[in-house]
């Protein structure tokens, strides 16, 4: 087991915090780490790098205790925290400097190849950088010293859609090579393209942890789709899947797995226009909400 | 204490510890170079000073000017050093531990193999580092003022203007301790600055009342500035030893607290 968490709780003096958490992250897992914001990610995670004490429960790296033997802990760890904040006055290249002497290790060759593939200019100052470009040093800094386990806050939250990709393919990379990672977000459509399993938390407690297709099945697509004439729209509502009346022209079709069934109905229609309408992750917490309720 | 990162946090800081240093080291230039002008007009000004009333030259350490020792102490030791020097170790203090912890920044050099102690150690050698460049370039200012710039001929005593310094940087190793303290505990960088500051600003002022008002002395055995009398050491009147000694314990043992403190408390990074 990489990352092990139990019964971990941390209830700050307004009440809010984290309650109970427990989950763990496999050898090679790339596990996602699912909530709102405001849901405990953050404290969560913070258990995981040693600055805050358990008030219950513990969070172990490698069998270490996270906060009793924080710094051997922290050994095997590279980490990108969620808001990142660079030291006054250094440059890219003086930062990660320091960061390689702290973190014991200077894979000059390593850093090259990332800083290549990121595509910026570490011999400008920080404080110069855009916000972009600063959340790429923090990658940077984070990847360099090819730790084993990987714990990213919020990670692709601030890069565009091009660097998310980049992103997105640096960490398939080092999940083939082994490595292990526990990634936080609040959207699901983040996660779903990297993570093998997600645990999902919500108002500091852990309300699911599943295999991420079993999510994914859950989540719930809605499609608006445009017709030509009012007579269709009249049929189509009468049909066997979840429908509703958005105009006069265009009805809202929501699926659940059942793709079979709206291709095969849709075939008999003149379709002027479809737009898919993600569901958000709370739409996706109120389905899981009701599935349990039905279930007991 | 880890080197590299000690070598990035003294890159950092050099240019605040040498504007300090530098300022410093001018002014003590300067005065140094004007010391040859009152001492051919010695008469004149005990005369002048004789009009204002005794506890003010006292509280100022202008009783006595007449060796270079007193006159560097009443002209820049007594007041201008003790603003200066008080400035900068809260406020690099502050920014050592209290501005990173509240910035966030502390989360990067909290997420490798380095404990918190390593941090905090290195961050206090950061501090006595700071310190010690600034009493170095004064020091040298006085001295090489003196030795090449002006022609006085025996009233320097360099061993007192050494002691001068040597009991100063332990005076502010002691301020610096108690704030590095302070930085340690907050989670609000302007919070923890305001309560070093002012604990500072008391214990000069608590320093002040008691030396102008006799009647209250006493007041004066509950602040680490009154272990500071440069006038009088210039005089050979006080005990260094005792003082180094007081002022040093301070500051060791706030340092200790302040890595044991740091050690244990929880982090809102
Ligand atoms: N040090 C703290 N003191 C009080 N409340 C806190 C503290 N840290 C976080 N919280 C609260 O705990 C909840 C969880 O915060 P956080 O873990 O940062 O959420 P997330 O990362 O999922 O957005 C939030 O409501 C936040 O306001
Ligand atoms: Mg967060």
């Amino acid at each position: 087991m990489m990352i092990e968490i139990k019964d971990l709780t941390q209830e700050f003096s307004n009440g809010k915090g984290i309650f109970d958490v427990t989950f763990d992250v496999e050898d090679g897992e790339v596990f996602g780490f699912l909530g709102p914001n405001g849901s405990g990610k953050s404290t969560t995670i913070r258990h995981l790098m040693g600055y805050m004490k358990a008030q219950k429960g513990y969070a172990k790296i490698k069998g270490l205790d996270a906060w009793h033997q924080q710094s051997s802990a922290r050994s095997h760890l590279g980490y990108l925290p969620g808001e990142i904040a660079f030291l006054d006055g250094m440059t890219g290249h003086q930062f990660l400097n320091m960061m390689a002497g702290l973190q014991g290790v200077h894979d000059k060759a390593r850093r090259a190849d990332l800083i290549d593939k990121l595509q910026f200019d570490p011999k400008e100052s920080i404080r110069k950088m855009s916000k972009g470009t600063k959340q790429k040093v923090g990658i940077v800094a984070t990847f360099m010293h090819d730790p084993d386990i990987y714990i990213l806050d919020e990670p692709t939250s601030g890069l565009d859609p091009l660097m998310q990709n980049l992103f997105i393919d640096l960490v398939m990379e080092e999940k083939a090579r082994g490595k292990t990672f526990l990634m936080s977000s609040h959207s699901f459509a983040e996660i779903e393209r990297t993570c093998d399993r997600a645990a999902i938390i919500r108002n500091g407690r852990i309300v699911a942890t599943e295999n991420i297709h079993e999510l994914q099945s859950m989540q719930r697509k809605a499609f608006n789709v445009t017709l030509t004439d009012k007579k269709e729209v009249a049929s189509l509502l009468e049909s066997e899947m979840k429908t509703e009346k958005v105009d006069e022209l265009t009805v809202k079709i929501e699926l659940q797995g059942n793709y079979d069934v709206f291709i095969n109905t849709l075939s008999g229609y003149h379709v002027k226009n479809i737009s898919a309408d993600d569901q958000s992750l709370e739409e996706i917490f109120m389905d899981y909400y009701s599935k349990e309720e039905v279930q007991s | 204490m880890n080197m590299s990162f000690y070598t990035q946090m003294m890159r950092i800081n050099l240019k605040m510890f040498l504007g300090f240093g530098l300022g410093s080291a001018i002014y003590v230039t300067l005065m140094t170079l004007m010391f040859p002008l009152l001492n051919d007009n010695m008469e004149e000004f005990d005369k002048m000073i004789e009009l204002f009333p005794e506890p003010l030259l006292r509280a100022l350490g202008l009783e006595s000017l007449s060796s270079y020792g007193q006159f560097i102490s009443a002209e820049y030791y007594g007041l201008f050093y003790l603003i200066i020097l008080g400035i900068f170790s809260v406020m690099s203090a502050i920014q050592l531990i209290a501005r990173l912890v509240d910035r966030g920044s502390m989360a990067y050099l909290l997420s490798t193999r380095v404990s918190r102690t390593q941090i905090i150690a290195t961050q206090i050698l950061v501090f006595v580092s700071g310190l010690v460049l600034i009493h170095l370039m004064t020091f040298a200012g006085g001295y090489i003022a003196a030795e090449f710039l002006v022609d006085i001929e025996s009233n320097i005593a360099f061993d007192q203007f050494f002691y001068i310094n040597f009991v100063g940087f332990l005076l502010f190793f002691a301020v610096g301790g108690y704030s590095l303290l302070i930085s340690a505990l907050f989670n609000d960088e302007r919070n923890a600055f305001a309560l070093a500051g002012g604990i500072t600003f008391l214990f000069y002022g608590m320093d002040m009342i008691g030396k102008l008002v006799t009647d209250i002395d006493w007041i004066r055995n509950f602040t680490p500035f009154s272990l500071y009398e440069p006038g009088r050491i210039a005089n050979d009147e006080v005990d260094i030893l005792m003082s180094s000694i007081i002022l040093g314990s301070i500051g060791v043992i706030a340092c200790v607290l302040t890595l044991l403190i740091f050690k244990k408390r929880n982090l809102p990074l």
